[in-house]
């Protein structure tokens, strides 16, 4: 193991030129609530942080917080979000090879979900080198409650971020 | 000369690509989302049935629209039948709130498929392009034969 001391401006540097991985849902035309209070606002561009933290992808279909019991949303209270995006990146040496899907659900004033199961909104194959940053846009907002489900034939430790846009008007 | 700005409260540090001026957007406010409608329609046969189960052609089944950019339409059926729909809108008097004349305009026919992906669970962005800002709307549901439940939510986006 070794290490080199870099400036801060080299280390942006390289953070701005290291390639991106990308996948892009284009089957996505959605988005969740009651954790509203909780989400820190990047005001004023309205942007909101869903969920964040590591996810241990195996060969079952996880949420993003860890569960396999389907009916439990990864995010909530996302009716006012124009579109979602999952940005992450995994751990380990090897190239990262994780499947993921949408699903979205709707919900009525107390909260209950409209009926049982989900929406499929799509899904993708995140395939990137290691170390490498990807990002998912899911733009079909307005959703109630996502459920983002990831898993890996390779077992993988992803730390990644959920945030959520609203629009705004300029007065 | 570069310029510069404080920083953190206490530091001076030029401007440059890595130190950009703070700025914030003045004078915006975000969009709002409403929920306009959830409800539970047994639908039929009948062509003109709308989502709050009347067939009163008249009937709006929203009201009070014209500040929503679009509404989006998410419904669970109880199967995977196929469901007609025909929304129409119309606009209305600004002081008395009546509309402007009997009738609609239809703006979307077409219907949910029966889909073996998502048997279920329905979306449909009223209206698929470009702006509503209608005052009323009626949703009108069928299905070709026997009877389905649905489950609607219809939010308002500005």
């Amino acid at each position: 193991m070794s290490a080199e001391r870099i400036t801060r401006r080299e280390m942006l540097k390289r953070l701005i030129v290291a390639p991106i991985g990308a996948a892009a849902l284009v089957t996505l035309p959605v988005r969740e609530a009651s954790a509203a209070a909780l989400q820190p606002y990047y005001e004023p561009y309205f942007v909101a942080v869903l969920w964040e933290g590591r996810t241990r992808c195996d060969s079952l279909w996880r949420s993003l917080k860890g569960d396999v019991v389907a009916i439990l949303p990864t995010v909530q209270g996302a009716t006012p979000y124009d579109r979602l995006y999952w940005t992450g990146y995994a751990l380990g040496s090897a190239p990262v090879n994780v499947n993921m899907r949408v699903l979205a659900r709707a919900v009525d004033h107390n909260g209950v979900p409209l009926g049982n199961g989900w929406r499929s909104i799509g899904q993708a194959t995140i395939q990137t080198p290691p170390q490498r940053w990807f990002r998912v846009e899911i733009p079909e907002g307005h959703w109630d409650e996502y459920r983002i489900e990831v898993r890996s034939a390779t077992p993988r430790l992803v730390y990644s971020r959920v945030i959520a846009s609203q629009g705004y008007w300029k007065e | 000369m570069p310029v510069r700005f404080l920083r953190n409260a206490s530091e001076l540090a030029d401007v440059s690509w890595e130190s950009p001026l703070p700025v914030q957007v003045a004078n915006a406010r975000p969009v709002s989302a409403d929920t306009l409608l959830v409800a539970t329609t047994s639908v039929t046969t009948d062509a003109n049935r709308d989502l709050l189960g009347s067939t009163s052609s008249e009937l709006p089944t929203l009201d009070g629209c014209g500040q929503y950019r679009k509404l989006v339409w998410i419904a669970r059926r109880a199967s995977d039948t196929q469901i007609n729909y025909t929304i129409r809108a119309r606009a209305t008097d600004p002081v008395s709130g009546a509309p402007l004349e009997v009738g609609w305009r239809t703006i979307m026919t077409g219907n949910f498929p029966a889909d073996s992906a998502n048997p279920n669970w329905l979306r449909l962005d009223i209206p698929a392009t470009g702006d509503g800002y209608w005052d009323q709307y009626r949703i009108e549901i069928s299905v070709a034969s026997g009877t389905v439940s649905l489950v609607s939510k219809i939010v308002g986006v500005r």
